[in-house]
């Protein structure tokens, strides 16, 4: 049983990678058009062409999320830990995600409630767990919704904290919210895009650096998702 | 005089895409289906950079950049790599062996490649 999760984890590996050369083709050419290389085009043409590229976009980021569970489910996770400024990593983060949040009406806030010291950590995963959460906050975030993002220590541990006033999670699912391709029947409704692998990823790299992961939510409320990752033992 | 770009790229849709990215933009363009092509013009064309895939048929692009690089005729042409393979190690592998510039093929904009390729001419020079 476990040899056949293996060679399935191998197999979805060697796809998407097989998906990538094609799909950096289609990219590449909408991209090449969208600049206009190829003549001008008229304002509902270049609105087709960009959902197209975003729906390209959508492919490669799913391609990547199956990368990261066959590499989780074959226990290849590879974590490269050097001493990180998480404070930056969080702003850099949400410098990306201030074109979306705009264009939903949303806001988005960060405080510094402890000073941080540099935390021994792979900064491209945990960036990775962090645009999930954000993404997930803004996906799930009715027009004009406020997440705020705090990071504060306690104990030997920094807590990263996410809250958005979105749909919530309905209790009767709160279990599953973790588990690879799961989407809540109302996050189905409510928003496309979403593989439902990006918590499960995050799961995995948050207890490969030695942390945890959980939230808190209320169906119609909204969520807070939260991951603490250890300082004691990485303080410089 | 325009600089001579070659793209060594065995996916024939992306190496049209590039070269005619590059070619638009004032470069002179050749392009090589396989590494083993692609050293073949290498010595013909004397490129003023290259732009090499790594998994590539008959000669792999890693073997390419070691004999690019123990030839003193080629060894200061600079080498970006453009491939799929991003794994850490390979990015490692990649640069310890003396390419310029290590991008994957899906996180970056088709349209910022002759931009790169300006910028790696100069940083080259500069070395």
């Amino acid at each position: 049983m476990k040899n056949n999760k293996h060679k399935l984890a191998e197999v979805i590996s060697i796809v998407s990678h097989e998906f990538k050369t094609p799909l950096s083709a289609i990219k590449g050419y909408i991209e090449v058009l969208i600049a206009e290389d190829l003549g001008k085009l008229t304002v509902g043409q270049k609105d087709y062409l960009k959902d197209a590229l975003e729906n390209t976009h959508r492919m490669i980021e799913l391609v990547h999320d199956l990368l990261d569970v066959s590499q989780i489910e074959q226990g290849k996770l590879e974590l490269k830990p050097k001493p990180s400024n998480l404070e930056n990593i969080i702003r850099k983060t949400i410098k990306e995600f201030l074109f979306v949040v705009r264009a939903k009406n949303c806001s988005i806030s960060f405080k510094v409630l402890d000073k941080v010291p540099l935390l021994n950590i792979d900064p491209l995963k945990v960036k990775q767990v962090i645009s999930n959460f954000i993404s997930n906050a803004i996906r799930y975030s009715e027009r004009k919704g406020d997440i705020e993002v705090f990071i504060k220590k306690k104990g030997n541990n920094v807590i990263f904290e996410c809250n958005d006033n979105g749909i919530g999670i309905p209790k009767a699912e709160k279990k599953k919210i973790f588990t690879k391709f799961y989407r809540s029947e109302k996050a189905v409704i409510h928003a496309t895009g979403g593989s439902g692998l990006g918590l499960f990823i995050s799961k995995a790299i948050i207890k490969k650096s030695k942390g945890k992961i959980w939230f808190i939510s209320k169906e119609d409320k909204g969520s807070s998702f939260y991951f603490s990752l250890p300082i004691k033992k990485y303080e410089k | 005089m325009k600089n001579k770009i070659l793209v060594i790229e065995d996916d024939k849709f992306l190496l049209k895409l590039y070269t005619n990215k590059l070619k638009t933009n004032g470069f002179e363009v050749f392009g090589s289906l396989t590494g083993e092509e692609g050293m073949n013009k290498i010595s013909v064309e004397k490129p003023d950079l290259i732009i090499l895939d790594l998994i590539l048929p008959r000669k792999s692009g890693f073997e390419v950049l070691s004999e690019l690089k123990i030839n003193p005729k080629t060894k200061n042409i600079p080498v970006i790599i453009l491939t799929n393979l991003g794994q850490k190690s390979d990015v490692k592998k990649g640069l310890e062996m003396g390419a310029i510039s290590y991008l994957a093929k899906t996180e970056f904009s088709v349209n910022q490649l002759p931009e790169i390729v300006r910028e790696n001419l100069i940083k080259a020079k500069k070395k």
